[in-house]
């Protein structure tokens, strides 16, 4: 397997540490115009980790799959990728970004390569727990995402942005368009996170599961966010982001119908974002590499990936899923603060 | 100069009404009903 990862940022840097603890990695090529942090990934990481610079283009010969995980947008990079034959995998969560990424279906399927929009840890795990969840449904009605918690600097960017909205929401077989930081709600994350104010935010996650779950009626998703992220996402950030954001969580409500009558359920896990992305780019990478995906083309993981081996791969390298029991857990519109 | 002083206590005023709105919320978490349990490999499988 050989791969090139352009970002050696706090997501690059995980999932390159990943791939080096996989089987038949020949060739790990690190990107980064920061030469000193590329540099620092790349001999922490050891062989056959090795830095390159210059243009894309020009270091894609013979390889299998390009990671994505720089700032985006990563679109033109993709089609570069699929020019030179190599399957992408893409962490990008901006909305813009992986409209673009989906628009490339066509030509990876025509390249027979695959597009991997959103491999992070929301969108990204919270597609594979939509695709796991699902499998106890007939059909799915209603799919609600919620996340909290950011991994490096350009993800803390990405959250203030997308608090900016405008949210794209999947109601009766259309999109609507809602303001960015309206809709709280209080989502109960696992411990040790629990309740958490939750707003809507321009977040890539319906783009990518309304196209997993065909006739499903309703897909939301909604950001965990305090005060000042709400009363200050307007302006520009006021401080310069952390290196590496805390604890994070993920969560996946399906409603749907199991039999006669509609039934819920609700998936979810806690990790640092950043390392729970890492870990899910980096097993997408391996699974575009060795054709694991059930087709070729551009997607999220939820229409792309059998959800069992791939959580269950991800729980073996320690990001843990975990379900609700013991009651109707609906998110209520009442504040955690 | 009269009309610019309103102004800007108009805005202010709309300022501080937008930002109280934005920031009301109550202080009651709910029970939750219920736990989360971890999913074992086999339960993924």
């Amino acid at each position: 397997m050989r791969v090139v990862v352009v970002g050696a940022g706090a997501v690059g840097a995980r999932a390159g540490r990943q791939l080096l603890a996989m089987e038949r990695l020949e060739d790990l090529v690190v990107v980064d115009p920061d030469v000193e942090r590329r540099d620092a990934v790349v001999a922490s990481l050891g062989p056959p980790a090795r830095a390159e610079s210059g243009e894309l283009g020009a270091m894609l010969e013979g390889i299998d799959v390009v990671l994505l995980a720089a700032g985006v947008p990563h679109a033109p990079f993709a089609e570069e990728a699929l020019r030179a034959g190599a399957s992408v995998v893409s962490t990008s969560d901006a909305v813009a970004d992986v409209e673009a990424l989906l628009a490339l279906d066509d030509a990876a399927r025509s390249a027979g390569r695959t597009v991997v929009a959103g491999a992070g840890f929301s969108p990204g795990l919270t597609c594979a727990l939509a695709a796991f969840g699902a499998r106890s449904f007939e059909h799915v009605d209603e799919v609600h995402v919620a996340k909290t918690g950011t991994g490096g600097p350009a993800c803390a960017r990405q959250h203030h942005r997308a608090l900016q909205g405008p949210a794209r929401e999947w109601q009766s077989g259309g999109w609507r368009q809602r303001s960015g930081g309206s809709g709280r709600e209080l989502a109960w994350f696992p411990d040790p996170l629990r309740a958490v104010d939750c707003y809507r935010a321009a977040l890539a996650d319906p783009l990518l599961l309304v196209p997993a779950f065909p006739g499903v009626r309703r897909v939301t998703a909604r950001m965990g966010a305090s005060r000042r992220d709400r009363l200050t996402s307007a302006v520009p950030m006021l401080r310069k982001p952390h290196p590496e954001g805390g604890l994070g969580a993920v969560r996946v409500e399906l409603l749907g119908t199991q039999g006669p009558s509609g039934t819920n359920r609700v998936l979810g896990a806690v990790d640092r974002p950043s390392v729970a992305a890492g870990a899910v780019a980096a097993l997408a990478v391996r699974w575009a590499a060795e054709g694991r995906f059930t087709r070729t083309g551009a997607g999220g993981l939820a229409s792309l990936a059998e959800p069992s081996p791939f959580l269950a791969t991800l729980a073996e390298r320690g990001v843990k899923v975990a379900v609700f029991e013991g009651g109707h857990q609906r998110s209520e519109v009442t504040s955690a603060s | 100069m009269r009309a610019f002083r309103r102004a800007l206590l108009a805005l202010g005023l709309a300022g501080f009404a937008a930002g109280a709105v934005r920031l009301r919320s109550g202080t009651t978490v709910p029970v939750q009903r219920g736990g989360w349990r971890e999913l074992t490999i086999s339960d993924l499988r």
